[in-house]
């Protein structure tokens, strides 16, 4: 059931994990080489349980009880954790693109001389 | 008479390196005796004139990396240069000496007689004088790319490969470390590739067994952490 109203936390959740469960379709569309089948199961396992939880607290409830914590100041912590972890996600992703777009330009430097050769 | 396996097809061989400088010539030497003239040699950033010592050397094309990118970019980029260069049948061996270049010839055949895509050389066909902790080691990481990948095989860390000239054009392994050989078994699996496991002989010599850069338990880690990430990423 979804709640009569939604709080602000709760609202940025789920629109942060809808952007990224909507990259990593357009990705799997699109047949992007670096998107498969089992990356998108995962980012929706991920994503998709962040915005289910976020949509539904009463699951974290029952998370929190089979896991033995509870409390609303647990709460707060795993927000923030649940920020850095988006934080720490994202910048990972971009140093990789990073080292990647240098590795490229440092291959295509070491192929010049086979151009030249040819 | 002396052997000259390059004279029919054009086979190529792609030897990444890294600070190799005191066993690639012997490695060269060892390969030309085996009938191989087609060298293309990757030279990853080294710091211990490694590039020097191979730049000149008849039958080698020698290249550079400015910076060491990892052994998945050296091993892209000399396919790469193998492609340009007209090669028919490409190899991929390691440029410690650890593989013995008689084992070419049963990667090859197997691509020539029965138009295999890929031939996978397998350490642990045979793992007779493996280190127990390497067959260990290797033996998880077949169980990691079978569970990430969905394909099993027997020496998923193998870097002695054959990929036939319309292959190595067509896959794209986006991984630049030693998670690359990993990822050839995906591109395998995903572009269900016709592939072959050969037995090789691998000679775990005190030279090859004490370079730093070798797939330790460190470098293992980082390897599955890496594969993991791009499973997620």
């Amino acid at each position: 059931m979804i709640p009569d109203h939604l709080r602000l936390y709760q609202v940025v959740v789920i629109f942060i994990a809808t952007i990224m469960l909507y990259q990593g379709f357009e990705k799997l569309i699109k047949r992007d080489s670096s998107q498969t089948l089992l990356k998108f199961f995962i980012r929706l396992v991920i994503w998709g349980g962040m915005g289910a939880v976020a949509l539904f607290p009463p699951i974290s409830t029952v998370i929190a009880r089979f896991i033995g914590i509870e409390g609303n100041t647990n709460a707060v912590i795993l927000t923030g954790f649940l920020l850095v972890f988006l934080m720490v996600f994202k910048l990972l992703s971009a140093i990789e693109k990073l080292e990647k777009r240098f590795s490229e330009l440092i291959q295509k430097d070491a192929l010049k001389k086979v151009n030249k050769k040819k | 008479m002396r052997k000259d396996y390059s004279r029919h097809k054009k086979i190529f061989l792609v030897i990444p390196v890294f600070n190799e400088v005191r066993i690639i010539k012997e490695v060269i030497a060892e390969i030309k005796k085996a009938g191989y003239y087609h060298l293309v040699i990757v030279d990853d950033g080294s710091k211990d004139g490694t590039y020097q010592a191979i730049e000149g050397i008849p039958c080698v094309t020698a290249l550079r990396h400015k910076f060491n990118c990892g052994k998945g970019a050296s091993v892209k980029t000399g396919i790469e240069a193998a492609l340009m260069l007209g090669a028919d049948i490409i190899v991929t061996l390691d440029g410690d000496g650890q593989h013995d270049p008689l084992d070419i010839k049963k990667l090859i055949c197997p691509i020539e007689r029965d138009n295999f895509d890929v031939v996978l050389g397998s350490r642990l066909i045979n793992p007779k004088g493996m280190p127990k902790s390497r067959l260990l080691f290797n033996k998880f990481g077949n169980f990691y790319t079978w569970v990430m990948y969905g394909l099993k095989v027997n020496d998923s860390q193998s870097g002695f490969r054959a990929y036939s000239r319309p292959i190595a054009s067509r896959i794209n392994p986006q991984a630049n470390r030693y998670d690359f050989d990993s990822e050839i078994i995906k591109e395998i699996s995903f572009r269900e590739l016709r592939f072959k496991e050969v037995p090789i002989k691998v000679r775990y010599t005190k030279y090859s067994m004490g370079k730093q850069q070798k797939q330790g338990l460190k470098n293992g880690v980082k390897t599955a952490l890496r594969i993991l990430w791009n499973v997620i990423d």
